[in-house]
């Protein structure tokens, strides 16, 4: 799947990209406006980043290109401006998500992995992996065809897994994933520790395979 | 405190005083010495009229001596007595004063009189002319009461002059006084003046403008500056989460370098917060948060009760809501959401295991208690960074935003501890 990432902090992008490179991604660049309108023009891309401010432009108006081409991409802003016209108008304008400078690779891996699934028409709102379902609109989970039961928190853990296969996440990451702003307003992560349990215990229990692992004491990894 | 124009008036009555107090004397002394002057020119007058008269009219000795006898009779003030040539004084001005021989009660008055020899055919006579003159006492009695009369129209003039300067001379003053009394440095607006012709005001408001736009500019500047740090500290502070992310999936890390990491996480996601807040606090000061007519705050109020309670059964907490249905208010939605969460999460924060938290929302406005040991010191409450706790967990940022949003949306924030609660109520 290709992504374009529109960002002129090249050493963010290059995260970025090194980060998404296990996965099936392949990843552009465009450091400008006039860059990334260029690539746009010629490049169909499953997946754009967009940062807001550019050194040539406004990525608004990157947003609005896209509406009156009536492409199809999917597109994330990633922005340092936390600006709630900002966000309100680029999600009116056809963005599919609004990340907030600054944040972690594995959210921005997971959001992409979502909108991307979104942004599929054919019935791949549905994403398999061996016995395991999860039904992205109706927020169901079968495990070898039987619908298992998870809390909100649950189904956005698995969900944040799936979208980062194979790599370590750790416990605070998930923890500012699950509580946004308010992670760091809490004493300890312990919370986590009880979903990620009950999870796996619903999982296991319905005879799916152990795909998620702890690694150094702390941290989890969803191995495939 | 007395205002200016009273201070001035008292001494102005004071000076007064003395000047009419001590002109009373003078006033005296001049009065009486006219008098008296008059009156000697007045009897010096008659002496010489009776002299010329009397020597015109042609009498013998014996008409005479009867003519003055019934003279002497009819006008006891002026007397005259045939005197030995060789016995003659000179002209003498006296002042006598004696009982008025018509007064039946005790009636002394003073005379002014003028001892004359004067001649008629050839014998010599001794003339002597008295007139009433005005009592001392009586004129200054009448001078004191007049300068009295005076002293009182002084000082109602005094007065009602000051009243009218002041309130036309002080105009100027007042307004500008009102217009600094109105003024808030993080409203940002110039304060204009009214125009005066008075030298000293036009000097006062020249002054303070050019101290209040230097003051709005360097508030601008630093509010400008709080923003503009905070948007710059974000790409870096992304790139080194982005850096860490990457780190964790190195294969060879070990179990004490992912603590390390994890430990970098934390503080760096306090840092994140405490930069998004204080990026938060610019830009309300910078006035960009809209506000939305009629929010269904009590909506807004549930779900963050929902999404929190997890926290609170997490740390033990027994949390309880009252919250009316339906409340319709205008307010900017993020900016309410964030408000409540503060509000709540300090509670979680600051209060310990098994805490009682009760949040009630009415049309009224919002309360939110928890059960607590000791009254919080209020002059610290809504400062930045004076929180007391120093918990990992406390940006120091909670209760200055709150009471940002509130001042945003003209609402009032109070605290209160009563029975072993904290209470902090806003009215809307």
């Amino acid at each position: 799947m290709k992504l374009l990432i529109i960002e002129d902090e090249r050493e963010l992008s290059a995260d970025i990209a090194k980060y998404l490179s296990d996965e099936e991604y392949i990843c552009e660049f465009a450091t400008t406006y006039h860059q990334a309108i260029e690539k746009i023009d010629t490049y169909f891309y499953d997946c754009i980043l967009l940062d807001i401010t550019l050194p040539d432009g406004n990525g608004i108006d990157i947003l609005r290109y896209l509406k009156d081409l009536k492409k199809q991409e999917g597109v994330i802003i990633i922005s340092a401006k936390d600006a709630l016209d900002d966000k309100i108008r680029g999600l009116q304008l056809g963005a599919d998500d609004y990340l907030t400078k600054p944040f972690h690779l594995s959210e921005l891996a997971a959001r992409i992995f979502s909108v991307i699934r979104r942004k599929q028409f054919d019935n791949t709102n549905i994403i398999t992996q061996s016995e395991l379902r999860i039904d992205l609109i109706a927020k169901n989970v079968f495990v070898k065809e039987q619908k298992i039961d998870l809390t909100k928190s649950e189904f956005d853990l698995l969900l944040f897994f799936i979208g980062n296969k194979n790599k370590v996440i750790s416990k605070s990451i998930l923890a500012e994933h699950l509580s946004g702003d308010f992670a760091d307003m809490l004493d300890n992560h312990d919370f986590i520790y009880a979903h990620i349990k009950n999870l796996k215990k619903k999982l296991n229990n319905a005879g799916g395979n152990s795909y998620l692992k702890t690694v150094y004491g702390t941290g989890y990894k969803w191995e495939a | 405190m007395k205002n200016l124009l009273n201070k001035s008036l008292r001494s102005f009555v004071i000076y007064a005083l003395l000047v009419l107090v001590v002109s009373i004397p003078f006033y005296f002394f001049l009065i009486d010495s006219i008098w008296i002057n008059e009156i000697d020119e007045n009897n010096a007058l008659i002496a010489q009229r009776t002299e010329i008269e009397l020597n015109h009219l042609q009498l013998d000795d014996d008409e005479l001596e009867k003519s003055l006898f019934l003279w002497n009779k009819v006008q006891p003030h002026t007397q005259l007595t045939k005197i030995e040539s060789n016995t003659v004084k000179p002209d003498s001005l006296y002042s006598i004063a004696r009982q008025n021989p018509y007064a039946t009660k005790k009636d002394i008055n003073r005379f002014r009189g003028l001892a004359k020899t004067i001649k008629i055919h050839n014998a010599t006579y001794l003339l002597s002319v008295e007139t009433i003159i005005e009592e001392s006492e009586e004129t200054i009695w009448e001078i004191t009461k007049l300068t009295f009369a005076f002293y009182i129209l002084l000082i109602i003039g005094f007065s009602l002059l000051s009243k009218l300067l002041s309130d036309k001379l002080w105009h100027p003053f007042r307004h500008t006084l009102q217009q600094l009394k109105s003024f808030q440095l993080n409203k940002q607006s110039e304060i204009e003046f009214q125009k005066s012709n008075t030298v000293e005001f036009e000097e006062l408001n020249a002054s303070l403008r050019h101290l209040i736009s230097e003051n709005i500019a360097v508030f601008k500047t630093q509010k400008e500056f709080t923003e503009n740090a905070s948007h710059e500290l974000q790409t870096p502070l992304a790139i080194i989460k982005g850096k860490l992310d990457l780190l964790l999936q190195q294969e060879s890390i070990t179990n004490e370098q992912y603590a390390i990491v994890e430990e970098i996480n934390v503080v760096l996601s306090k840092a994140s917060r405490i930069n998004r807040n204080l990026l938060l606090l610019a830009k309300m000061e910078n006035n960009q948060f809209q506000k939305s007519n009629s929010v269904n705050i009590s909506n807004l109020a549930t779900d963050i009760e929902q999404n929190l309670s997890a926290y609170f059964i997490n740390k033990n907490m027994e949390f309880t809501t009252t919250i009316e249905s339906t409340i319709l208010i205008d307010c900017n939605t993020t900016l309410f959401e964030v408000l409540l969460n503060n509000l709540l999460l300090n509670t979680v924060k600051h209060s310990n295991e098994k805490a009682q938290i009760h949040l009630t929302l009415t049309q009224q406005g919002i309360t939110v208690s928890n059960s607590g040991t000791q009254a919080l010191p209020e002059s610290k409450l809504y400062k930045r960074f004076a929180s007391m706790s120093k918990n990992a967990a406390n940006s120091g940022l909670g209760l200055a935003i709150i009471k940002q949003i509130c001042e945003v949306h003209g609402w009032e924030i109070q605290y209160a501890f009563d029975t072993k609660n904290h209470i902090f109520s806003i009215s809307f």
